[in-house]
């Protein structure tokens, strides 16, 4: 039966969307950093997505000056209090430190060191759509930026890791994205954990803490952190408080819910490791 | 048949509308949060375009309009809407061709079926990479093919407009 022309013209397009479709995988698999095509185009968006992102912005501050004036006022009596707090903690590690190079030195180990260099760059687009939690920023392999280097904020929460690097932009998938999947530790336990985004939680804004084991030491409160194992990412990047534990559906296991230290959905400025030497 | 320099024109007033568009998906729709579901109105776009352009220049533009989606969104894998787009255009042509005449129920059919196809498709990629809960999914899906549909109220009366001024001017 011969086909008509509506249909060999459907099948030819099809085929031919199927065809860039597969040139595309291939660009992209034999690329470490970013595909062709892909860094070309996000180069030529990255000024628009600047624009737009000022804009944001400014529209962003602008309402918030006259909606969020009350709001502000009592966070910043209750971070003058924690403030406080936090000066008599930082006073006793001070002397703590002080005691620990005296040990160290006493017992010859190597000085402890923790050298991070940073990138600063601007968050151009948030991706956050009901499937993933990605974001782009405005640095790329021209700042030394590449795949697996961590994102954190102004003061050292997780945002999350480049998945993607152009040569003026990179892709960063958030802490909160279903596929991420980062070694964590439990601060006051040391237990070893897994912090990994879910899908029903993406929205929520949370994430879990998996592999706990059968009985962890882990409890609603505590602070979770990156545990640097292998090398892949530095350590004691804080990742998020525990909100609560609690059984999987086949009661073997235990999870947590984790809710993440940086205000992902606000992001304006970040800053990306791109390199680090860390002595314990 | 209209010349090449007119086509041209058309299409870059098509192309103008749709960066537009684009900016109401970044500005507007992606900060509107309803159930924690965010509206995604892209599929819309080739959907309409296809019932007022017929199968050939709509598939085009489908083509165009999702490598485009496919360099600069994320996607469940590189070529997912340079494939996915094309579909819906070439399904909404043949309903505006045969079923429906074009207007706002053949929209609003062609971009509700346009949405559950791309939402539909990135259930069953994810399904199929292993990702679990099946009914939490579909439930996205369907929410964001609802809440993507209000945007016809801008989109189909700004194709119809190009559609028709432009086969009118000549």
């Amino acid at each position: 039966m011969n086909k008509r022309p509506s249909d060999r013209f459907g099948i030819t397009v099809l085929a031919l969307a199927a065809l860039i479709a597969v040139l595309l995988s291939i660009m992209g698999y034999f690329s470490v950093t970013s595909a062709p095509l892909p860094n070309l185009a996000g180069m030529i968006a990255a000024p628009f997505r600047s624009v737009s992102a000022s804009l944001a912005e400014m529209a962003g501050s602008w309402s918030a000056y006259f909606t969020q004036f009350d709001a502000l006022k009592e966070e910043n009596q209750q971070l003058k209090l924690k403030i406080a707090e936090m000066e008599e903690i930082v006073r006793q590690a001070q002397a703590d430190r002080d005691e620990n190079v005296r040990l160290r030195e006493a017992v010859g180990l190597r000085e402890q060191r923790r050298d991070l260099d940073l990138e600063s760059a601007r968050v151009l687009a948030q991706d956050t759509s009901n499937w993933s939690s990605l974001l782009t920023v405005n640095k790329g392999t021209a700042h030394d930026v590449a795949v697996g280097d961590c994102v954190v904020t102004e003061t050292g929460y997780l945002v999350g890791v480049v998945t993607e690097a152009g040569l003026n932009w990179a892709t960063v998938r958030t802490i909160l994205d279903s596929e991420s999947s980062i070694g964590a530790l439990v601060f006051r336990s040391k237990s070893n954990t897994l912090a990994q985004g879910d899908f029903a939680l993406m929205r929520e804004n949370r994430l879990t803490l998996s592999y706990l084991g059968t009985e962890p030491d882990v409890v609603s409160g505590d602070l979770i952190v990156t545990s640097g194992l292998g090398g892949y990412y530095p350590s004691d990047l804080v990742i998020g408080h525990v909100e609560e534990v609690r059984t999987s559906d086949n009661g073997l296991a235990q999870y947590a819910i984790l809710t993440p230290e940086a205000e992902l959905h606000d992001l304006v400025q970040v800053f990306i490791i791109t390199s680090f030497d860390i002595v314990d | 048949m209209l010349p090449k320099s007119y086509l041209a024109f058309k299409w870059i007033v098509y192309t103008l509308a749709t960066l537009f568009l684009c900016a109401l998906q970044s500005f507007v729709f992606s900060h509107i949060r309803i159930l924690t579901v965010t509206p995604f109105i892209y599929p819309i776009l080739p959907a309409v375009s296809a019932m007022y352009e017929g199968p050939r220049r709509g598939a085009y533009f489908a083509l165009s309009f999702g490598f485009l989606c496919d360099l600069l969104l994320p996607a469940p894998f590189t070529g997912f809407f340079v494939i996915v787009f094309p579909m819906i255009a070439l399904l909404s042509a043949s309903i505006a061709g045969n079923m429906l005449s074009p207007g706002f129920f053949c929209a609003l059919l062609v971009s509700a079926l346009g949405l559950l196809m791309t939402g539909g498709a990135r259930v069953l990629l994810q399904l199929l990479s292993g990702g679990g809960d099946l009914t939490l999914r579909a439930w996205v899906a369907l929410t964001e093919a609802l809440l993507s549909l209000p945007a016809l109220v801008v989109a189909l009366p700004l194709f119809r407009t190009i559609h028709r001024r432009c086969a009118s001017d000549y």
